[in-house]
């Protein structure tokens, strides 16, 4: 008689998710029920059932500890079950807070609790920054959890998985559950343990690659029948016993703007190395070819789309170039393809903006985030061509083994729920791609936090001169500043002018990122001035020093204004938390790379306009400019993020016969 | 992309490993179209076709189940160099294929996936019924095995043999025909009178039903025919009830014959159906020309004739339209599924040229292709929309409460959804995700031209009323003194002569007045004699009193002379003397004011058009130059020619009475006459008389009573407008709204 556990059954028995992207009339009336939906004052409700979770307050700090353990034994039964009523939840959301209270000394706002209550609900919750979102999770994780089916506390970073597992554990310990974090080092027999711990705290990176990793482990038995057939005729041989994951259930995503929205494409892969010579040196010997043709005679650039086109002159001339070589030269595709590829590296693949060099290798620098992606590779030869033109040993691509995208991943939960510091933008793209609605929680204390109106320049010099005069008129003040740049290099950039100015900074950028927490941590101090990459030391806290209250609080600068709103307000939310004063201004010029992109006729007819003047520019025309072009940035974001959704499911239906991805 | 067809795909790890193929019913054939080999995979269980080119069958070929697709890629790349499949395009081609239900894969069939695609297949197969009401079909029997039964007793009529004897029947119902081409004519008039037309409806349906069906039969032997020969199958498994503008009528589905690799032998399963339409119409026609008239049998060929007849022309031998002679077409052409790739081609000229997609999708293969395909494409997307305003027009015509909503339907089948789904793409496409500026301002520009032309440039507007001509000099002939007329031809002026004004037109005699002369002559001889001899003997008085007599008698005849000219009426002007019952007059008695005929000026004519109450609006400013054609007489009129003229005046009042009954309804006229009135010349509603004075250069003779129709030039008024008006005045004739 064979016995098989049921996190196995469970694993097997999940479907694939079938979830498609509803298309045409589906797809408008999905959209418009999106936009119905936002009317449901999901706000007020949550802030009145937390209100009565906070009313219970009474009820259960009376208790004697071992009282309040027998209470909470006797709710998860319910919760076990399945039979609980909306008043257990509120009782139970209530003991929670009550533990929390006694074992972490933190009692949980009324705002807290409401946006537990959203995350229940299977909201996208958005708190400010340092309105505790972690101790938010803990209370529908913990009801999660007692469902038995494990709950994932899915974060950025191995760091914020261990700290928050740890800080948490007691609340959960206490409310009879067992907790775990996931960390790149951990085994797979660690991995297993940790995944059938009760609440488990991951990255995002870590749960889908042992997802995939699972997927792998099955192979061919995708199905509970076959799985089922093989565990029986090969017993423990078969690749059920290697599973960690056991399916699927519940996730709680911190920052999930971050995973679900601007990473949500960035496939997941499981790859292994492909050894092979002859592209190896084909990728060197198009880079010296690249370097012969010449711009526009052989080949156009296309710096909105970043795409390089042979002329047909440059298709000739590549002929003639590549005629000694053979090999693979001798197909036309095949050169033009690995030309074009050693032309775009050459024209928008630049060092420190789209990836820096480290131990000999080049690593991908998010653009969106400003974090180095030491385990991402550009796909169809970028990367070597990459390597290729930095003269570096070209590792030849990786055999993919298996892939999914983040916002596929995601969509396979049975329940998902998300928190974050900004959703508001994003609204539509939770709704149509992940069913989610967004709810705004409010801060527990107001926000003071002031903004001044865009400062706008001609040209990318007099914006730094501004940028400059900003800092060092706080830095007098006695104000911290912190300097938000884009790329690595504007941050190096500006690090070499405050340096000439004689300013004292710290930078906090990809390529520094050891001492991330730290500088952040200390950006509050008096007269500090900080130059950050957008998202650099997200989920830290900069916790204001002495005297700094008084004169104005942390003044946020930022230096362009990024391809998605949100991310802006991240970096503006960095100031003026939990009710303290703060500032924030964007300084930009019409020469920065949402202008060149987005808006590239009517910022060039700006730039005509206004010459090569230092003076600011700013009207509320060229203010709107930056807005529009911003929104333009993020629909396009959206419908390529949906696009690539789309055609995953088209893969899907077409490649049926390769078993489905997930 | 950067690249026109990227070699590698990130999805490839996804079916490098496996080893599919093609699942072991399928057949493969070869074809050749324009030079180029195709093959052609057929599943004859399931009908799928899939047609694959030659880098593809290749690829396909080698998937064996032993060699992964991995390796059968880098065969082909080994192979065929730049022509092999790229990574993209072998996932592709394999998800088709398997979507097809042609591939298998060494894993347990999806028996999920499976019912996914059968559900989709069925959602998909109703929503297209849907959206082609007007062309619904019902597959009801599979007549296959019945085929394959009689194949040997008629599978002679498509060979070579067949062939020729279908040519001797065919000069045969000619040679018939020809000779009895007035007895057609009158035929037709007869079936599709008025009042019989409802009765002789159901018999005419039954004909079409038996040569329709017979037609369908001719697809299909010729398909299992051609399939037996070839040893390609052959099969023709689906035969049902095509409503075709809601007329149910039989269709078969010979889709088999598409795997069959001469494409002779394809256009003759597509011929298969007239062949045998026409041949049964032939038989038809013989016997037609050898049976009695008004018998039934007569009629029932006659029908069968005229169906096999108008629907050859009118639809299965127009490539415009997706029935026999557009498959034939293809396969002439060597252009496979022509339609779709003649508008997807139109697309990608749009696409191309107007809005500036980078590589657009170009479905044509060469540059004979393309030319085609632009003419095509065009030709079929013109006549399509000529085609469905028909139908609308049609069904909202004979039904009209029903007609209203399927009117309705057909509208947001063929415009509304269009038009979304066109709107949609322009919004949404990623294909556009570049040009969508453009494509906007082109399309915004191109729809903005169309309504400006149509709703502000006057384009030159007219209105054509119907009238008769008329001389304007003409009088009545009137017999002036009761008499007998001649009998001798030679006192007659023929009708039709011209004559001078106080030609004597014909004799009449009247014996009471000769007599009276006579008489009177005789009494003046007496007079006369009495007076001489009175004057000889010298009695003055006695003369005097003969004088008196004399006077008096001179009188009288002078008055029976005028009355006896009288007899002799003459010509009261110069002009054409038409006097059409002449015949008839010879020896009759005529009463004084009794007409005889009338003399008038042919060189002098006007045509009296009556307008009616829809087009009064533009009496007012009509400009006064007009034109027109004579009715029914194509003859005299060069093409696109039309005489000159201009109008004298417009009778200020309505009237409603018309200057000939043959502008009426009864008389084949377009004015609604008063069914009381007898003489046919009552008009329903008030009615405005213009009269036009044809030019003096109107090359051909105009004759007194032809039917003209005048085309009046009013104020030039936008498209839009006059489109208007002529729908709203549709709508109220057809509707009486």
């Amino acid at each position: 008689m064979t016995t098989i556990p049921s996190t196995i059954w469970q694993t097997l028995s999940q479907r694939a998710p079938d979830k498609k992207l509803p298309r045409g009339l589906d797809a408008a009336w999905d959209a418009a029920a999106g936009y119905v939906g936002r009317i449901v004052p999901r706000r007020r409700i949550f802030l009145r059932q937390a209100q009565r979770v906070v009313d219970m307050e009474k009820t259960y700090s009376e208790l004697t500890d071992g009282k309040l353990a027998h209470a909470i034994s006797d709710v998860r039964g319910v919760f076990r079950r399945g039979r609980e009523t909306p008043d257990d939840l509120l009782a139970a959301f209530a003991m929670v807070r009550e533990v929390a209270t006694r074992k972490l000394g933190m009692r949980p706002f009324l705002v807290q609790v409401a946006g537990a209550l959203a995350l229940y609900h299977g909201c996208v919750v958005e708190m400010a920054t340092g309105e505790g979102k972690t101790l938010t999770a803990t209370m529908p994780a913990t009801v999660a959890g007692w469902r038995g089916q494990g709950c994932h506390v899915i974060t950025v970073n191995d760091y914020l998985a261990a700290r928050d597992a740890e800080t948490m554990g007691a609340v959960y310990h206490f409310a009879g559950l067992s907790v775990a974090a996931i960390t790149q080092e951990d085994k797979p027999p660690e991995r297993r343990a940790a995944y059938h711990a009760d609440i488990t705290y991951c990255t995002n990176k870590e749960v889908t690659a042992d997802f995939l990793r699972d997927r792998l482990t099955l192979g061919r038995l995708k199905g509970l029948p076959s799985a089922l057939l093989a565990k029986i005729a090969e017993g423990a041989g078969s690749g059920t016993d290697r599973l960690v994951q056991r399916g699927l259930h519940y996730a709680i995503v911190d920052e999930a703007d971050s995973i679900m929205v601007d990473e949500s494409v960035t496939p997941l892969i499981i790859s292994g190395d492909a050894p092979n010579k002859e592209q190896v040196a084909a990728f060197q010997q198009a880079v010296d070819i690249a370097a012969q043709l010449e711009l526009n005679t052989h080949f156009k650039t296309n710096p909105r789309y970043r795409e390089v086109d042979l002329t047909s002159a440059g298709k000739d001339r590549l002929e003639e170039l590549a005629d000694p070589l053979g090999g693979i030269w001798r197909g036309a595709r095949r050169r033009e393809e690995l030309v074009v590829q050693a032309l775009t590296a050459r024209y928008f693949y630049q060092l420190e903006k789209q990836y820096v060099i480290q131990e000999e290798k080049v690593v991908i620098v998010d653009e969106f985030t400003g974090r180095l992606m030491p385990d991402r590779e550009w796909r169809d030869g970028l990367h070597q061509a990459v390597q290729a033109k930095e003269k570096l040993e070209v590792q030849p691509p990786k055999d993919t083994y298996a892939r999914i995208s983040f916002q596929r991943f995601f969509r396979g939960y049975k329940r998902l729920s998300g928190m974050t510091g900004t959703a508001v933008e994003a609204t539509r793209e939770f709704w149509q791609i992940f069913h989610l609605p967004v709810v705004v929680i409010p801060t527990n204390r107001p926000c003071i936090r002031t903004h001044a109106p865009d400062r706008v320049f001609a040209t990318e010099a007099a914006k730094w001169t501004a940028i400059i005069e900003e800092i060092r008129r706080m830095h007098q003040a006695g104000r911290p500043v912190l300097v938000g740049t884009r790329s690595v290099r504007a941050s190096e950039q500006l690090s070499q002018l405050l340096a000439a100015e004689n300013i004292e900074h710290q930078v906090l950028n990809a390529v520094r990122h050891k001492e991330e927490a730290q500088i952040v941590a200390g950006a509050g101090q008096p007269a500090r001035v900080t130059v950050a990459t957008n998202m650099a030391g997200r989920g830290t806290d900069i916790k204001l020093g002495r005297g700094v209250a008084e004169a104005g609080g942390l003044h946020v600068i930022a230096t362009e204004r990024h391809e998605a709103g949100r991310v802006d307000r991240q970096l503006f939310g960095r100031a003026g938390r939990q009710g303290d004063p703060g500032s924030a201004i964007s300084i930009v010029c019409l020469e920065d790379e949402l202008m060149l992109r987005h808006a590239p006729h009517l910022s060039a007819s700006l730039r005509k306009r206004y010459g090569k003047t230092d003076r600011e520019v700013s009207t509320r025309l060229v203010r709107s400019l930056f807005n529009a072009s911003q929104r333009k940035a993020e629909r396009l974001a959206l419908r390529q993020r949906k696009g690539v959704l789309r055609t995953d499911d088209w893969l899907d239906e077409y490649l049926g016969f390769a078993g489905s991805e997930s | 992309m950067p690249v026109d067809r990227p070699t590698f795909s990130e999805s490839w790890y996804r079916v490098a490993e496996l080893r599919p193929r093609l699942i072991s019913t399928v057949q493969i054939h070869r074809q050749h179209f324009r030079g180029r080999t195709w093959h052609v995979v057929a599943d004859p269980a399931s009908n799928q076709f899939f047609r694959l080119n030659e880098a593809a069958y290749r690829f396909v070929a080698m998937l064996d189940g032993r060699r992964t697709v991995a390796e059968v890629w880098k065969i082909c790349n080994d192979q065929l160099g730049d022509d092999a499949p790229t990574q993209p395009e072998a996932i592709q081609l394999l998800g088709q294929l398997y979507t097809s239900n042609l591939l298998t894969a060494e894993l347990p069939p999806d028996a999920e996936g499976l019912f996914n695609r059968y559900h989709k297949r069925i959602t998909r197969e109703i929503q297209s019924y849907l959206m082609n009401v007007m062309f619904l079909r019902i597959p009801l029997i599979d007549p296959d095995h019945f085929l394959d039964r009689w194949i040997g007793v008629v599978g002679w009529l498509f060979s070579w043999f067949g062939g020729l004897l279908w040519i001797g029947l065919m000069l045969a119902a000619g040679f018939f025909l020809i000779g009895r081409f007035s007895q057609l004519t009158d035929q037709f008039e007869q079936t599709f009178e008025q009042a019989k037309l409802m009765s002789n409806l159901p018999a005419m349906y039954g004909a079409m039903i038996f040569i329709k069906v017979l037609h369908e039969f001719g697809h299909a032997f010729a398909c299992k025919k051609f399939g037996r020969q070839t040893g390609t199958g052959g099969e023709v498994h689906a035969m049902g009830v095509m409503f075709l503008i809601f007329t149910p009528l039989p269709y078969v589905d010979a889709s088999s014959s598409w795997a069959f690799r001469s494409k002779w032998h394809r256009m003759v399963v597509g011929m298969g159906g007239m062949y045998v339409e026409l041949a049964v119409a032939a038989i038809a026609a013989i016997v037609w020309a050898h049976t009695a008239q008004d018998t039934l049998i007569r009629s029932l060929s006659y029908y069968m004739i005229f169906i096999a007849g108008v629907s050859t022309v009118l639809f299965n031998a127009n490539p415009l339209l997706r029935y026999d002679g557009y498959y034939i077409l293809s396969d002439a052409l060597e252009m496979p599924n022509l339609w779709q790739r003649s508008r997807q081609y139109v697309y990608y000229l749009v696409k191309r040229y107007a809005w500036g997609v980078r590589r657009p999708f170009n479905p044509a293969n060469s540059g004979g292709e393309r030319i085609w395909l632009t003419i095509y494409g065009i030709a079929s997307t013109i006549y399509r929309f000529v085609i469905c305003l028909g139908i609308l027009y049609f069904i909202a015509d004979r039904l009209f409460l029903l007609g209203a909503v399927l009117a309705c339907v057909a509208i947001v089948v063929w415009v509304f959804v269009p038009i979304g789904k066109f709107l949609h793409y322009l919004f949404t496409s990623g294909e556009l995700m570049r040009v969508r500026g453009r494509a906007m301002a082109t399309t915004l520009v191109t729809i903005g031209a169309i309504f400006f032309g149509l709703g502000f440039i006057n384009a030159a507007d007219h209105c054509r009323a119907e009238g008769v001509i008329e001389p304007i000099d003409m009088q009545f002939v009137h017999a002036q003194a009761d008499g007998f007329i001649s009998r001798q031809a030679a006192d007659f002026v023929e009708s039709g002569r011209i004559v001078r004004a106080g030609q004597r037109l014909l004799v009449s005699s009247n014996p009471d007045l000769e007599a009276m002369r006579k008489q009177l002559l005789a009494d003046r001889d007496r007079y006369e004699a009495e007076r001489r001899q009175a004057l000889d003997q010298g009695v003055p008085s006695l003369a005097r009193v003969n004088e008196e007599h004399l006077a008096a008698v001179a009188h009288n005849l002078s008055l029976v002379d005028d009355r006896l000219a009288k007899l002799k009426p003459a010509a009261p002007l110069a002009g054409e003397w038409i006097c059409p019952q002449i015949e008839q007059l010879y020896g009759a008695y005529v009463q004084e004011g009794q007409r005889l005929g009338l003399v008038a000026d042919p060189t002098r004519l006007m045509i009296r058009a009556i307008v009616t109450q829809n087009d009064a609006w533009m009496i007012e400013h009509v400009d006064r130059e007009v034109e027109f054609r004579i009715l029914g007489r194509p003859d005299l009129h060069k093409i696109g020619q039309s005489f000159k003229g201009r109008i004298e005046s417009i009778l200020p009042a309505g009237q409603s009475q018309l200057p000939s009954a043959a502008l009426g309804y009864a008389a084949g006229g377009e004015i609604p006459i008063s069914p009381s009135d007898r003489e046919g010349r009552k008009t329903t509603e008030r009615v405005f008389e213009v009269h036009i004075i044809p030019a003096p250069d109107t090359p051909v003779r105009l004759l007194s009573g032809q039917r003209v129709v005048v085309r009046f030039t009013t104020p030039p008024k936008p498209l839009a407008t006059q489109w208007w008006r002529a729908a709203m005045q549709m709508v109220q004739k057809r509707f009486r709204v």
